[in-house]
């Protein structure tokens, strides 16, 4: 069965259509991610998923049941902005939220996820005493206390520091292991390329790309050469049938025009400077994000 | 929609705990009151502390022989007045008089006299006329206010006091009496046996006889105690006034806040707008009822404790309960809507005057309903839902008020149709405009969510 199966959504603010007629399924198990600008109607999609929105047309299921403004204790949803008691104590929060959720007491489950999350000590301690990182482990926690099938994380990893984002991502895994369904969104395009079974990218409220990693890769075929060269990116100006040089530091990336010859790129590199590096590979889904919603997009907007 | 009790429950506990373990809130249970009875107990306060300082009055007497009647009725009068008859602490200025003929420049010895005032070594300074002692022609009694104000007065008091000093009463009765008196002696009436015949009847005032149903005894009326007629119905819609206020007023802030922090959003994903907003309206009534209970509670043991249990007016108490717990889940109903559409803490305080207003308007009409409790806009009033919790209660709080019996039922009716519909309306305006961020919603986009959602 699928997790999530949304059929022709469509939802508008005043005169702003923030989803567009969206259609996308989730299979059950998988993690999800949603990427896109800010503003293309990521946050809005996952709010209705989560009943917090209602659409205006179409259709959303959610393990095959329609939601209609109910709230579920097989969804647990971290939203962007993030929202505690700041005059609670932690674990009585994070009683609360479990309860709120499920209708039932989960002091156990909240005891294990704090030691698991090496927030034991703080257990009895205001919430406005935790730092930022802390305070997003907590968020998480109410969200996964006590057993959701479906999270539903908007940018689980915003602002938080890489061993506080390696402790929430092992999580996400550990429960997505357990059978969890995940649904997230991120601007950062390595966790989505590492962590995600399906990527789908919304922009201007339409879907724009929906897959594997390699099923979206392949759509644009190994055009993409990533070259480290003497001089750097100094050099590759001017490199015939290369449409775009991504100056990465200490590698580039450029993009081949359809029908390029590489070996040609790597003849003329080789003339100018010591190449040290040179590989044809698909396109990394930062440069695939960037071809579609940056200031040159335009023609590769596909459905 | 599919809301569950549980969930509204557990919202309510969270927010009733959170406030009442807060030290303001257990301060506000003590000042609260204070503030709001405190008006009236620095009125009382202030009538045992009056202003006792001397007063010179003079007066200029063109009749020649009405100035030594005025003094002397006025010293009488001061003599009674002087000391409260059970403390025998001095309650009133004591008045000193000095007598002047009328001198040859009028407006000279006005002016002499005015400085006198201005300098405060007069008070004041009263000059009778000549036609004083006239009695005014029976023909010419015309006391329309036109033509009193056409005529000038045959007694004239000069001051430099406020218009509503007490003085001008005072000394306008002495004039009278003085006047009177010259005037009675003119004409040869026995002055002692004319104040014996015109002296005042006290009228006590009773309740009504009643008959024991089962002796069939008639039980004698009882004596009508002022203080417990006046203090009793105005105490306990001041009571519920304020606990209505106390409870409700914090609500609009507080949805405010919670949507500032962005705390609403992760609340949202865990409860439905209505489950969140009618948890966050039940807290407050707990918080209310909390109140309510401390000062029911204390006010009854302090009334037994004095002795006064008589006043004590059970019969209302469900009345009270009924109408505060309509009055709160209204307003905080209406709150919260109006907390979910404003963009900031500065929008929600600019709003609050409109939660004000069920509260303090029947506190305006307090006298008026208190004289009139049957009156047409009285019992209008009292039917209009907003205002049916304040006013129906003080009607019915009125010993021997006599509110017909529909009525109160028919204003409870109305007020629970009322709040039903303010409910409605306010989770419809709470669900839309919750999420809103940045936009401050117009009048008419709440006018639009509440009608259509």
């Amino acid at each position: 069965m699928d997790a999530v199966q949304i059929s022709h959504v469509t939802k508008t603010f005043g005169s702003v259509t923030a989803v567009d007629d969206l259609s996308l399924t989730v299979p059950e198990g998988s993690v999800y991610g949603f990427i896109g600008p800010n503003g293309s109607g990521k946050t809005t999609t996952m709010r209705m998923i989560s009943s917090i929105f209602y659409p205006d047309r179409g259709d959303i299921r959610v393990f095959g049941r329609q939601m209609l403004g109910a709230r579920s204790e097989l969804i647990g949803y971290l939203p962007e902005e993030r929202g505690l008691y700041k005059k609670m104590a932690v674990q009585p929060m994070l009683e609360f939220y479990g309860e709120l959720r499920s209708g039932r007491k989960v002091t156990a489950e909240v005891e294990s996820w704090l030691k698991r999350l090496d927030l034991t000590k703080w257990a009895s301690q205001k919430v406005q005493t935790l730092s930022k990182g802390m305070s997003q482990k907590v968020q998480f926690i109410a969200t996964v206390v006590p057993a959701p099938k479906l999270l539903i994380l908007d940018e689980p990893f915003s602002g938080l520091d890489p061993v506080s984002a390696d402790t929430i991502q092992s999580a996400i895994l550990d429960l997505r292991r357990g059978g969890v369904t995940v649904i997230l969104s991120t601007h950062d395009m390595q966790v989505a390329e590492n962590m995600c079974d399906y990527i789908c990218m919304i922009f201007r409220g339409k879907k724009v790309l929906d897959g594997t990693l390699a099923s979206i890769q392949d759509r644009y075929g190994n055009d993409t050469i990533r070259v480290a060269a003497e001089g750097g990116a100094r050099f590759l100006d001017g490199l015939p049938d290369v449409e775009r040089v991504r100056d990465l530091g200490q590698v580039q990336e450029l993009r081949m025009a359809r029908g390029c010859d590489p070996q040609q790129v790597l003849r003329t590199l080789i003339e100018r400077t010591r190449v040290t590096s040179f590989s044809i590979m698909k396109p990394s889904l930062h440069d695939i994000f960037v071809r579609i919603a940056g200031p040159e997009a335009g023609e590769e907007q596909v459905a | 929609m599919h809301n569950r009790p549980h969930r509204i429950l557990l919202i309510a506990r969270r927010d009733y705990l959170a406030t009442i373990r807060t030290k303001a809130f257990i301060i506000g249970l003590v000042v609260a009151p204070l503030l709001f009875g405190g008006g009236f107990l620095g009125v009382a306060l202030m009538v045992n502390k009056p202003d006792i300082k001397e007063r010179r009055i003079a007066i200029i007497d063109a009749t020649g022989v009405a100035a030594p009647a005025v003094i002397q009725a006025a010293q009488e009068q001061n003599a009674k007045d002087l000391f409260d008859k059970t403390t025998r602490r001095q309650m009133q200025p004591r008045y000193v008089f000095e007598a002047l003929p009328p001198a040859a420049d009028p407006k000279r010895q006005r002016l002499e006299l005015s400085e006198r005032v201005r300098h405060e070594r007069l008070f004041a300074f009263v000059e009778i006329g000549p036609t004083a002692l006239q009695a005014p022609a029976p023909a010419a009694q015309d006391d329309t206010p036109d033509a009193k104000d056409a005529k000038p007065a045959p007694v004239a008091a000069y001051t430099n006091a406020g218009g509503f000093d007490e003085t001008s009463r005072w000394l306008s009765n002495a004039v009278n009496e003085g006047i009177r008196r010259v005037r009675l002696t003119q004409l040869g009436v026995d002055q002692s046996r004319l104040s014996g015949a015109l002296a005042e009847v006290k009228v006590d005032r009773f309740g009504l006889v009643s008959r024991d149903p089962k002796t069939g005894e008639i039980h004698e009326a009882s004596k009508k105690n002022e203080v417990a007629e006046f203090a009793v119905p105005f105490g306990i819609m001041l009571l519920l006034g304020m606990i209505v206020m106390v409870g409700s007023s914090p609500m609009l802030s507080a949805v405010t806040e919670d949507k500032a922090q962005r705390l609403v959003e992760m609340l949202l994903g865990l409860a439905t707008p209505f489950e969140l907003m009618m948890g966050k309206v039940l807290g407050a009534l707990g918080t209310s009822l909390t109140s309510s209970a401390f000062y029911i509670v204390g006010g009854t043991l302090a009334l037994y404790g004095m002795g006064l249990s008589g006043m004590v007016p059970f019969a209302v108490f469900p009345w009270f309960y009924a109408y505060l717990i309509a009055d709160v889940v209204f307003l905080c109903s209406f709150a919260a809507a109006l907390g979910a559409g404003c963009g900031s803490p500065q929008d929600a305080q600019q709003l609050a005057i409109l939660l004000l207003a069920p509260v303090m308007i029947p506190y305006f009409l307090i006298t008026f309903v208190m004289q009139q409790p049957n009156g047409a806009i009285s019992t209008a009033m009292s039917l209009f839902p907003p205002f049916t919790p304040m006013i129906m209660l003080l009607r019915q709080a009125m010993p021997g008020g006599g509110v017909p019996a529909w009525q109160p039922w028919v204003g409870l009716l109305g007020v629970l149709a009322f709040t039903l519909v303010m409910v409605t309306a306010a989770a419809r305006i709470f669900r839309v405009a919750i999420l809103l961020q940045g936009k401050t919603p117009k009048m008419a986009d709440l006018v639009r969510w509440a009608v259509r959602g």
